[in-house]
């Protein structure tokens, strides 16, 4: 059974990242993967044995008490360095870093990425698109955000920027390490991206996955990128 | 008396809204930003002879409008904006008119300083949720702002649905406030108290923060019951703070509902605009055969990503087809909860497509305008 934890959803849902455990489920059920969907809240205990970790975005207050509740037992630190995979978006992303400023203070993240976020001087909103070295295609999403982050000497970002901002430094967006994605994509950038999916689950379940024929995701993901401009 | 050149810029915008209703246009939104260019301080000259209501919040704002209007109606001639024509023109063209009272619809982003240009003399506040995030950025935003102006406007009563946090926080420093609830709901974005930013606590639907706000303590307290029941309530609460007799309403009068032959089919429209619109429209009895309309232009919200915060679950068995210029982000967004569309190039060929005689229509904001206005 695959465990996939959708993290503080309550907090961390502003912008329909919880479709991304939705598009997970639903995709490893195409290969007969039996897949769980558990959903955490702010008031649960984080379950040290996830397959999946998944975080969105979130307003301010929001992001920074799930953060609060994250710190308890470095359970998401110690479940990365087992190799169990995180996926994280926008405020998500910025909360895995090693901190993140605000305007009235310096936050601690969880330290999975060596990725530093502070405030930008505008909101960055539209649609994304990126070009990641692990698929052959672009990715396509929609940010919305005003932070940026820039990345630690050797940390290796998602993918380089095509349209829109990312990160908003260096033409970058997101960062990996091992088995942590963090993005800035929303959309839900795994519904967008079934490809994206399809590698999260190899990387949880540890070997290549049957190629499967939704011809609807496939039709949905390539008209999303034929409307790049 | 008014200045020459507000006369001025009256006489100028009413001669565009006459043009404009020649060539079809509903006539509200030019000369109104006419008579802004020719006289910025026009909304708030024009108010001071008028008794001003003002009806904000995300979801319900129109119909409750309309509710509000004819329950003043009984007291005096109305002027009132038309139909989603709610920035700060449209409260403009409709204050031209010489009636002694105004009961205006005002989007969430524009109220503050509505409220701040026509001082009125009652603001009811309905709820906020999530909508156009590429917009409005985040809910809190819109609160914090509302929550500055509710606390400076000292001559105008605030009537709050403060079963809805956000709107509880946005008046909880306001001098004149009449507190309604309904036993309180569940709200989609409120985990986190928007005053303090703790964690809140909530039972039943109803919440209480370490911080102090609650939705146990209100002014007045009703029954449960849906978003239509819910705003002609409020609607007949701002009758009464302004001494006008209630008026009974039926749900669907104050619901977005409107019915239209297309080729002796009825179709059954529903505006459908964000998660909280659609959780309730998906709550209601629903034909056979649905149509879902999506667009994502701007008052549409650009972004989509939403459709994965409602359950489409209730769509399981009836036969649905999916249209509109995001038809396939609907499309594949109900594929993943296990419910199976046919994709129509557009509402015409979706209706032909349609085989019994009562189709339930649930529709995006542009959309809406575009069938059925």
């Amino acid at each position: 059974m695959l465990e996939i934890i959708r993290i503080h959803n309550e907090l961390l849902g502003t912008y329909g990242d919880r479709g991304n455990a939705d598009v997970l489920k639903y995709r490893a059920g195409l290969r007969k993967i039996k897949a769980r969907v558990t959903d955490i809240s702010y008031l649960d205990p984080l379950p040290a044995t996830g397959d999946i970790y998944l975080l969105g975005g979130a307003e301010d207050a929001a992001q920074l008490l799930s953060l609060t509740a994250l710190r308890k037992g470095s359970i998401l630190k110690k479940a990365a360095d087992r190799g169990a995979v995180v996926l994280a978006i926008c405020a998500g992303f910025q909360i895995l870093g090693s901190k993140y400023v605000t305007r009235d203070e310096e936050i601690k993240g969880l330290g999975l990425l060596d990725v530093v976020t502070t405030p930008g001087d505008k909101r960055l909103v539209g649609d994304i698109a990126i070009k990641s070295e692990l698929f052959a295609l672009p990715l396509t999403g929609f940010e919305n955000h005003s932070s940026v982050t820039t990345l630690g000497a050797d940390t290796q970002p998602f993918g380089r920027v095509i349209e829109g901002n990312g990160n908003g430094v260096a033409g970058l967006d997101g960062a990996i390490n091992k088995n942590v994605f963090g993005t800035y994509l929303h959309g839900p950038v795994l519904a967008r991206n079934p490809e994206f999916a399809d590698l999260l689950l190899e990387r949880a379940v540890g070997s290549a996955i049957a190629s499967v024929d939704d011809e609807l995701a496939v039709r949905y993901a390539t008209w999303r990128r034929s409307l790049l401009k | 008396m008014l200045s020459p050149r507000l006369r001025f810029a009256i006489a100028v915008a009413k001669s565009a809204s006459a043009a404009s209703k020649l060539v079809g246009n509903k006539g509200e939104t030019l000369p109104g930003r006419i008579l802004l260019a020719i006289e910025p301080e026009a909304i708030s000259l024009l108010a001071a002879g008028k008794e001003v209501i003002l009806i904000s919040g995300t979801n319900g704002k129109t119909s409750t409008t309309r509710a509000v209007a004819s329950i003043v109606s009984q007291l005096g001639e109305v002027a009132t904006s038309g139909s989603g024509s709610n920035l700060a023109w449209g409260a403009a063209n409709a204050l031209m008119s010489p009636a002694s009272f105004a009961v205006l619809e005002i989007d969430e982003l524009h109220l503050p300083a509505i409220i701040a240009q026509t001082d009125p003399s009652v603001v009811l506040l309905l709820n906020l949720t999530r909508d156009q995030l590429h917009r409005m950025h985040e809910v809190k935003r819109v609160a914090d702002r509302w929550h500055v102006e509710c606390t400076e406007a000292s001559n105008t009563i605030f009537v709050a649905d403060i079963d809805d946090p956000f709107i509880n926080y946005a008046t909880v420093n306001a001098i004149n406030v009449v507190r309604v609830s309904f036993g309180g709901r569940p709200h989609p974005d409120g985990a986190v108290c928007p005053r303090c930013g703790s964690y809140l606590t909530w039972l039943r639907g109803n919440y209480s923060c370490t911080c102090g706000l609650t939705n146990k303590i209100s002014d007045a307290k009703f029954k449960k019951g849906s978003a239509a029941y819910r705003n002609a309530i409020l609607a007949n609460v701002v009758g009464e703070v302004v001494d006008a007799p209630p008026i009974e309403f039926t749900e669907i009068q104050l619901e977005r509902t409107v019915v239209k032959d297309f080729a002796g089919k009825t179709a059954h429209f529903r505006l459908t605009k964000n998660p909280a619109s659609w959780t309730e429209a998906l709550s209601a009895e629903l034909h056979h055969e649905v149509i879902l309309v999506l667009n994502a232009r701007q008052v549409d919200g650009i972004d989509t990503s939403w459709l994965w915060d409602v359950s489409f679950a209730a769509l399981k068995g009836h036969s649905v087809i999916v249209c509109g210029e995001r038809a396939l982000d609907m499309a594949y967004r109900i594929h993943v909860e296990g419910v199976e569309a046919v994709l129509a190039n557009s509402f015409e060929e979706a209706i032909s497509l349609c085989k019994g005689s009562d189709i339930s229509v649930l529709c995006a904001y542009t959309a809406f305008f575009e069938l059925v206005m």
